[in-house]
Parts: C-alpha cells; structure tokens; sequence
C-alpha cells in the first residue's frame, strides 16, 4: 500500500501522540480525578472537592514561596558561575575545549543522590570549607548543613551543567566574523560582547534558566538531605502527602498547583524574555 | 478558500486520531484497574482456611538483611514448600504505597506473608487487608512468643499479626561529644543546641517526648500528640533540632555533626562496632518498643505455606539461627538459652536480650487511628516540612 502525501505526516506523528496520550494525558486525567476526591484511603470519593486545591494554597503557600526563592536564587549563581565558563570553552579553550566539555558532563556519570550525599560531607561542620566560612562570619549557628544555604548550594551544583550546555551551544554558534566586524568599526572588546556576543548567546541564556529553574522547584532530594526542618521545599511536601501520608488527594492538588504556577512563571518569562530569544533566529 | 478548508480537515483528522488514542489508552488504563479509591466499607477480616498439608509455593515479603542464610532453605526441606523470599521492603509507608492498589482489590501481589512494622499492621488490619490466623496451624508461635509481646493493643489477642522481629527506640549518643546525655528531656538542653536530631518516623520521635513530658504514651488522646508536637516544633524553631533523620543520622554522628539523637538499637550494636565512641543508650523514660510482624494479607495464596512459615520461625533452633545473623531482640522464648552455648558474648548484650528490668519502663509502640492518625500525622509532618 501507498501511503499518500498527506497521510505519511500523521502517520510520523503517531507514536509521539500515543507516548504523549499514554504517559502524559492519561495519568493528568486520573491526578485530575484524584485531586478532586475526599476521605480517607480506602473510602476516597469523587465529589467536586475544590477545597484540596484551595488548602494546598493556603497551608503550604510558605513552602511555595521557599521552593521559588531557593530556585530562583540557585539559577542566578548558577548563571553568573555558568557565563564565563561556556564564554571559555567556547572561544578560549582551544585543544582543550572537549576536555572541558567532558568535565563539565563527568558528574553525571554519578547518580543523583550520590553527588547530593557528597555535600553532606563537603558541608560538615568539620571540613575545611565550614570552618572558613565560620571564621569569615558566613556560618551562623556554626554550621551549614541542615541550613538552607545548603539547599542552595546543592540545587546549583546539581543543576549547573543544564546552564552551561545550552550558553555553550549558543556561544559556539555565534560567527566570529560577527565579532571581528565589531571590532573593525571600532567597538571595545567590552562593547562588542554588549552589543553582539551577548544578544547572540541570548537563547542558551533562556533556554538555561529555564532548564534550570523548572526542576530546581520541584526538586526534594536537596532539601530532603542538605536541609533541616525550615528548609523544605513544595517537592517534599507532596512526597510526605503521598508516601507518608497517604492523603492522595491533596498531593494531586498540589501538584497540579506547583505545574500551575511553574507554567505561569515561565510563560511571564518568556514574554518578558521574548520567544524569540528562546526559539533563535528560526523564529523570526 | 479551499486552503482554509484543507487546514480544517487536517484539524479534524488530528483529533480524531487523538481522540481515538485517547479512548484506546483510557480503556486500557481501565482493564488494568489502578486507581486508589477502595470500596468505601471495611470488610469484614476473613480468617485463614487450612487446608491439609503445607505444600507448593510461598511467597515472602520482608526487609532487606533481615534473616540468615540458611533459613530458608531448611524450611524448604523440612516442608516440601518451595519459597520465593524477596527484600522489597524498605520502609512502611513506601510499600503500602506500593501495595494499596493492589489491595483495595483484594489481591496481594502473590504474596503470601508482608513483614511489616506494629502501626503498619495494624492499619491494613483496619482497612481489612489482612486474614486473621487460624491458631490451629501455629502451635509453636502459640507457645513460644515471649510473654510481653503477647498482647499489644492494636491486637490483643495476636489474631492476625505475628512477631518478625523486635527492636527499641531510645537514645544514640556519642559518649565523648554527650557524656551527660541520658534521658530524652536532656536532648531539649541548649548546650547542645544544633547538634539534636530526632527520627522522622512519628511513632517512634512523638511518644519519647510524649515520655519526657510526663505524658504515658500508652493511649495517648490526640490532645497530648499535639502537644508533644508542639514541644518539637519549638525545638526546630530555636535551634536545638538539626534536622531529622533515618538511618542517616548514623552519619552524622560518625562525623560528629550531631552528638545525640533518637536512634534504633539495632543499629547501634553495628555502628558501635566502627566507632567504639557511640552508644545506645536507655533513656531514664524508658524506651519505644516496636516489632516487624509478619502478617497474611488478603487474597494471599496459599496460605496453609503462610502459617507452616510463621510457625517454623517461632521453633527456638531456627530462631537462634535468624537472631544470631539479624542482632535484633528476638520474640522467641528460649532463644537465648541455645545462644548462651553458641556464642556466651551475644547472649549477654541487653539490646539483643533486653532483661525485663532493662526494658521496665518501655512502651510498645502507640499509634493514633483513624481520622485521629491523619491530623496529627499531618501535624508532625508540618514540622518536618516546616
């Protein structure tokens, strides 16, 4: 049989749609159904209840705000760190650009939760970095684990090769004739990065950020081992609800909340930021 | 125009498609049940039926590192069953995650005996997931479980939950970093500020404080939980508590970040045996005594094989066998008479073979219920979670 000239797109599309269908449309059905339902496990009933959604609002709004400030704050330091670092591979490493390019990768031939756990000994009260921090006055309290500057420093450290990738990808990109010609008409090295680098990187920036900042606010396992009782953060309060204490309902609330949230965040972002800086030049 | 009409066209057929997938995908979803909502009744508890001899295939859930080598294999002999014995348990609250869908179906996965802990046993108990035991196939553990386990108050009569093994909760000090530390209330002193650390686990952190407070734990109503809880959470406010932990805290102790925390004695005879500076200690308020338990969950197969099992672990000889390998306390009588002519050291240790006026002022480990248990779990959770 011939597929026709019109069949052939959907026929391509298909197995994109039923994964999406399977995996993601049809577990968003039954977490929609769940956050609706009250009671107990074992006598829940789908009755309409609205109030999950409006409880997990006002019981757990401490923890949203936690969860956005921790994010937010790790994506800043993780861009600072990450700009020039990409800005060195990309121009300025000559043979030694894949080297760098691997080490940037290497932790993540370590598990997770195994790199999260080094920090716990990185940050312990005894380890030289702590008692540096102690003697500049920067360790309130004598320690830094169980704070949450831990869970910052965790979030970033995890998160940072998601920043660097994609500046990386954009600086690489970037025509270095475009650069030169800036110089030629007579901008500073300073200017020719304002004017010219610095746009030109800006979809790696966004794209960065938000590949950044989106898991870092879902995240638990950082706060969960880096953090004490003050530091959770929205994940590890829907992990309670679910594994602990098994009120299905409200963690389905919740969850759909923090998506919520994260789209309205990213959608404001993305205004402000432009899609064009996000899709590139093949936007235009 | 008729461009128009063409996008229109493929619009439709798009969603047709995923309209049809959709349908396809939800009915599958279907066929395969899943879901979380029960039946809305506790059923009522059915009892184990025996039925002859035990024979054909077991299948057991328990802890991981939690029984000898040979065990299983000899019961396999010595009863022609043939056992499939799997470590799928790591925590309570992640199996019964795991289990629950199951079931509020009536099934169990294949398995025929969970091991899970007092409170967990007796919440599946209540939403009616487990089988009573027909006593006439366990002889043994009817004469064998030490007295004092023989009557907990979620199941006084040892009706459907049977003894895996025991442990205490109380105190894990480093005795050079906290010599001073040795009752509960001393975890509250400012000198220590920081360097406290209690267990995640409600039902073992709450009723030690609970004791600390005056309060016996024993029947507690919701008022006097809350209230510990209360306590608890000023201590995270000012401080004092630096977190709280699972077996974690075994690290933190190690390096010293914390000097003395809620901890569990069976970990402590392996802990002390790398750092000969920490050490379980009795708090003067007494300790939480809890056990694993092995349960029939309903729909369980074969469940003649299940009883036969439980049965053969309460023998005092097998048990020496598992007790010398797990150095947890042992729930059978007798025990530590074979053990004193194997290994006269381990028969000596009081957190494997506690005496009674070792563990005088323990309490068996409560649990709230019901709608009681969501709230005040909900309350310590809020702590955590802070």
């Amino acid at each position: 049989m011939k597929l026709g000239r019109r069949t052939v797109p959907y026929a391509l599309l298909a197995p994109g749609a039923v994964w999406l269908v399977l995996f993601f449309v049809v577990p968003l059905y039954y977490m929609g159904k769940l956050s609706l339902e009250s009671g107990t496990v074992g006598s829940l009933e789908f009755n309409w209840h609205w109030a999950n959604y409006s409880d997990a609002l006002s019981l757990y709004d401490t923890q949203f705000v936690r969860s956005f400030l921790y994010a937010g704050t790790a994506t800043a330091i993780a861009l600072v760190l990450a700009y020039p670092l990409a800005y060195v591979i990309a121009f300025k490493a000559g043979r030694w650009r894949n080297a760098l390019l691997f080490a940037v990768i290497a932790p993540f031939f370590t598990t997770y939760l195994i790199r999260t756990l080094a920090w716990e000994t990185i940050l312990s009260d005894q380890s030289p970095v702590v008692e540096v921090l102690d003697t500049l006055g920067l360790a309130p309290g004598g320690h830094v684990l169980a704070t949450g500057g831990a869970v910052i420093a965790g979030l970033t450290y995890n998160f940072l090769p998601f920043m660097i990738l994609p500046i990386y990808a954009s600086l690489e990109r970037i025509d270095v004739r475009l650069i030169e010609a800036a110089k030629d008409l007579y901008a500073s090295a300073a200017g020719a990065f304002w004017r010219v680098t610095l746009p030109l990187s800006a979809p790696g920036v966004v794209a960065g950020t938000l590949l950044t900042f989106i898991p870092a606010s879902g995240d638990y396992v950082n706060a969960q081992f880096l953090g004490s009782a003050g530091n959770q953060m929205i994940g590890n309060v829907i992990q309670s609800l679910y594994l602990k204490q098994t009120n299905y309902p409200s963690a389905a609330a919740l969850s759909f909340v923090l998506t919520a949230l994260i789209m309205v965040a990213v959608l404001v972002y993305i205004r402000f930021a432009g899609s064009e800086a996000l899709m590139g030049e093949e936007a235009r | 125009m008729g461009n128009s009409e063409l996008k229109t066209r493929r619009l439709a057929l798009i969603l047709a498609a995923l309209v049809a997938t959709a349908t396809l995908a939800l009915g599958l979803a279907a066929c395969g049940g899943g879901g979380v909502e029960g039946d809305g009744e506790t059923a009522e508890a059915e009892t184990v039926k025996l039925a002859g001899k035990p024979s054909g295939e077991l299948t057991i859930s328990n802890w991981p590192l939690y029984i000898d080598e040979n065990t299983v294999s000899n019961f396999e002999k010595q009863s022609g069953v043939s056992v499939k014995y799997i470590e799928d348990v790591n925590d309570n609250a992640e199996f019964f995650g795991k289990m629950q869908p199951l079931l509020g179906q009536g099934e169990s996965g294949g398995r025929s005996i969970f091991v899970v802990t007092d409170w967990m046993a007796n919440k599946m108990h209540e939403l009616g997931y487990l089988q009573g035991f027909d006593p006439a196939g366990l002889p043994s553990f009817e004469k064998n479980l030490r007295a004092e386990l023989k009557s907990p108050s979620y199941d006084p009569e040892r009706a459907f939950s049977a003894p895996w093994q025991s442990g205490m909760t109380g105190l894990t000090v480093r005795t050079d970093l906290a010599p001073d530390v040795h009752s509960i209330c001393d975890l509250f002193d400012p000198q220590y500020k920081g360097k406290v650390e209690m267990l995640t686990e409600m039902r073992d952190t709450v009723p030690l404080v609970m004791k600390c407070m005056g309060v016996d734990p024993e029947g507690a109503d919701e008022g006097e939980w809350l209230a510990a809880i209360d306590k608890i959470q000023g201590a995270v406010e000012s401080g004092q508590i630096r977190r709280f932990t699972g077996n974690d805290y075994a690290r933190d102790l190690t390096s010293g970040d914390a000097v003395a925390v809620i901890g569990w004695s069976g970990d402590a005879v392996q802990l002390q045996a790398d750092n000969p500076d920490i050490e379980w200690r009795m708090p003067t308020e007494g300790c939480i005594l809890w056990s694993d338990n092995m349960v029939i969950p309903v729909g369980a197969p074969n469940p003649t094989a299940a009883e036969a099992w439980i049965d053969y672990v309460y023998e005092p000889e097998v048990q020496a066998d598992i007790a010398e390998y797990v150095n947890y306390v042992t729930p059978v009588e007798g025990v530590k008479e074979i053990l004193a002519e194997r290994d006269p050291e381990l028969a000596k240790n009081q957190l494997i073979f506690p005496d009674e006026s070792f563990t005088k002022n323990c309490t068996i480990q409560p649990t709230p219920t019901g709608e009681e248990e969501q709230k005040i779990t909900a309350a310590f959770e809020a702590v955590l979670n802070g």
